[in-house]
């Protein structure tokens, strides 16, 4: 007797911690759903953009609580690095956020784990985004994402370096570039004329700026074109870079942010750079004396790569609706929403917001590229594979390997999805 | 009385159970007895080995068979399971084409790790085993690898190689040993070269004290006797000390290879930026499928036959070396 009752205690024991590790795992979301008009809890899942990320979504929430005391946001910050992984794994245990600010969105799109925005937002919110944002938050016409803020590229140049060269014109097309960046080289010192990041970090942006200065291209929303005769052209011309000299060493394994970080203590001419490289050089080199141009083309056209990120919203058991639509119509409302987007230091993506931003001088050069704005084929599903094989494989472009080749094995990589 | 009962008394009353003296002897019993007793022994040791089964069930078992079915899955990029695909992950792996590459550098790389982070190990251990004074110091400082955060290390290193900044290129430029500083962690043969350095200093503080504790065994009069017979330093240390050291060299070898095969951060740090799949091992190649591809279910099967690596090449081991055999 004694004895089974130790093997009940056992066998209990044994199916206590199976059944707790499975729940570790596999169980789904147990917070409260509100559907009953009890408290509701959003949960919102953000990326860092800077150190100030986390305390700006926090003054958002109180804010926010305070107006609408029956709904409580939990916030949950992680860096860029992790956001997909984080992301990934609460959809796979059915925990998935119910709003998270993020890039691409297609492949949850695909998954019908989003709802269309239009149900999520107010009438006057969904009309105050800026139309350009609009095609690139859709899918087959379908509006997911609610464009948060947008960056655009341009050149930045250092003055002193250019006039130390003895360049006058900041170049405006390719030939232009080549020959600037190789005087600015030729001053020696480790002293580089272009900054070309070509490593794993954003080899994708590095990529557009020269895949569509040619007049090519990543493709659209339903088809990638990565192998191309204008991007081959692009592709040979910045071998032609690395072959002169023009550009650091190793351009094929540079990452942005280190290569940034030269640029600002003075030691690259000319880098493509984000709004938030303002703030950088202010912070760390503010005697530099630099200016924000146009980024070169191959016949001078001007271009530039725009990025929106987005918030969406998770379908998950379908109960939060009402809580979501408050929160974000809460958001966007121009007196929280434009604090927000210019402590980031972006752009804003609603037309209230970018006339209420027009007088902030460091942002204007890029306000006014916005409208030639070229965007990634985000919506494409197969998109995140495209962006994995320009991460891997189109440094190989600076490191002598034929320029067909590279792109050949994108286009197949991105083929294969 | 029932049969069950019989049964029961039958067990009990000529074997009393317990824990030093719960085997039957008596020979009539024996052979009818023999299985139930197993058993009953099995029970009563359960309480004992209970929480370290759950253990291997929860934390070693029940991941491992999540891989295994996530491999044989069909994993959307946002991570919802659409079914089974059969084999289809490992057709994906064995199509691509830098695979092969990558297992060879896998080899070289523990291969090379482990070699020479044993044979430094060896002579430091034997090194640290005299008595000089300041011995505590020394073996102390040998542990300051093993306390500070791979990750850490990794970075020193990493920013030290840099073009602009590094102190350690900056070095090599001011004596002379080339001309301008190298891209050290831009190259991928260069890179990895260097990971496989970090990689035996990391390993060189648990290889010592291993070894060191193999040594404190070594018996005294073993040595002096040896001595006497006039055997010369080196054939003392190849005759007398190895041998000894044997159940302690086997033990670290056993755990740096796994150890290393599985390290990711060393590589993950110094050829993260590097393009194309040059630097590559099974680890970092798991990584850059979850990480840049969002493929889940092919970074499982990778994972799976690494898994079977390891396997193969620690059963290997184990029935060549025999490391739990005393000798």
């Amino acid at each position: 007797m004694k004895k089974s009752l130790r093997m009940g205690g056992i066998v209990a024991t044994a199916a206590l911690a199976a059944v707790s590790l499975a729940g570790c795992g596999f169980g789904g979301g147990t917070a409260s759903d509100g559907a009953d008009g009890k408290a509701t809890t959003l949960n919102l899942l953000v990326p860092s953009y800077s150190d100030n990320t986390q305390g700006l979504w926090e003054t958002v929430i109180k804010d926010f609580e305070a107006a609408n005391k029956d709904i409580t946001v939990e916030l949950e910050v992680q860096s860029w690095d992790n956001l997909n992984d984080v992301v990934t794994t609460k959809v796979q245990g059915n925990k998935a956020p119910d709003i998270m600010n993020g890039g691409p969105f297609a492949g949850f799109a695909a998954d019908e784990l989003l709802y269309p925005i239009e149900d999520v937002v107010s009438a006057d919110t969904l009309g105050d985004f800026q139309d350009s944002f609009v095609e690139s938050a859709s899918v087959d016409g379908v509006q997911y994402g609610a464009p948060l803020l947008a960056s655009a590229r341009a050149l930045f140049v250092n003055e002193d370096l250019l006039a130390q060269a003895g360049v006058t014109k900041v170049p405006a097309t390719w030939d232009e570039l080549l020959a600037a960046a190789t005087k600015v080289s030729k001053i020696g010192g480790g002293v580089a004329g272009y900054g070309l990041p070509l490593g794993s970090e954003e080899a994708q942006a590095e990529s557009a700026i020269w895949f569509y200065g040619a007049g090519g291209g990543f493709g659209d929303a339903t088809e990638i074109t990565v192998d191309t005769p204008e991007n081959l052209k692009g592709a040979e011309f910045i071998q032609k870079m690395v072959e002169a000299g023009a550009t650091q060493p190793d351009a094929g394994a540079t990452d942005r942010s280190p290569l940034m970080d030269v640029f600002v203590q003075g030691k690259i001419g000319m880098i493509i750079g984000l709004p938030p490289t303002v703030g950088q050089i202010a912070d760390g080199n503010p005697e530099m004396k630099y200016s924000v141009n146009p980024i070169p083309t191959m016949d001078g056209k001007p271009f530039t790569l725009g990025v929106a990120d987005h918030l969406m919203a998770f379908q998950n058991d379908g109960k939060k609706q009402a809580a979501i639509t408050k929160f974000l119509d809460f958001f966007y409302s121009a007196d929280q929403y434009v604090p927000w987007v210019t402590a980031e230091k972006f752009l804003p993506t609603t037309k209230s917001g970018s006339s209420a931003m027009d007088s902030n001088e460091d942002l204007l050069p890029f306000l006014e590229m916005l409208p030639d704005a070229q965007f990634y084929p985000s919506t494409n599903p197969k998109w995140d594979a495209t962006n994995a094989a320009f991460k891997s494989l189109v440094g190989q472009l600076a490191q002598g390997k034929d320029a067909q080749a590279v792109l050949s094995e994108i286009q197949a990589k991105a083929d294969a999805g | 009385m029932t049969p069950d009962d019989m049964t029961q008394s039958i067990h009990e009353t000529p074997v009393p159970t317990g824990a030093a003296n719960g085997r039957p002897r008596a020979g009539v019993v024996r052979a009818r007895a023999a299985a139930g007793t197993r058993l009953t022994d099995l029970f009563s040791a359960l309480p004992w080995i209970g929480p370290a089964l759950i253990l291997i069930f929860g934390v070693v078992l029940f991941p491992a068979v999540v891989m295994i079915y996530n491999s044989t899955r069909d994993i959307s990029l946002s991570g919802v399971d659409k079914g089974s695909v059969g084999f289809e992950n490992y057709e994906t792996l064995f199509a691509f084409a830098p695979l092969g590459g990558i297992m060879v550098r896998t080899v070289i790389w523990v291969f090379a790790v482990v070699t020479i982070a044993v044979l430094a190990s060896l002579a430091l251990a034997q090194f640290l085993n005299k008595a000089f004074p300041g011995r505590q110091i020394v073996r102390m400082a040998v542990l300051i690898p093993w306390a500070a955060s791979v990750v850490m290390t990794t970075l020193v290193v990493y920013y030290g190689l840099e073009g602009y900044i590094g102190i350690i290129n900056k070095f090599l430029v001011d004596i002379n040993l080339i001309d301008a500083p190298y891209g050290w962690t831009k190259n991928a043969t260069s890179a990895f070269v260097w990971s496989i350095g970090i990689a035996v200093f990391v390993s060189l503080p648990f290889t010592t004290y291993t070894i060191l504790a193999g040594l404190a065994t070594v018996p005294a009069d073993v040595l002096e006797a040896a001595k006497m017979d006039g055997a010369g330093r080196i054939r003392t240390y190849v005759a007398i000390v190895l041998p000894q050291l044997r159940g302690a060299l086997s033990v670290a070898v056993l755990i740096n290879i796994i150890n290393v095969f599985n390290s990711l951060p060393i590589l993950k740090i110094m050829t993260g930026s590097i393009p194309g799949y040059d630097a590559d091992t099974v680890m970092t190649m798991i990584f850059k499928y979850i990480q840049n591809e969002h493929k889940i279910d092919v970074a499982s099967a990778l994972s799976v036959i690494a898994f079977l690596i390891v396997i193969v090449i620690v059963a290997i081991y184990v029935k060549l070396v025999k490391p739990m055999k005393e000798l």
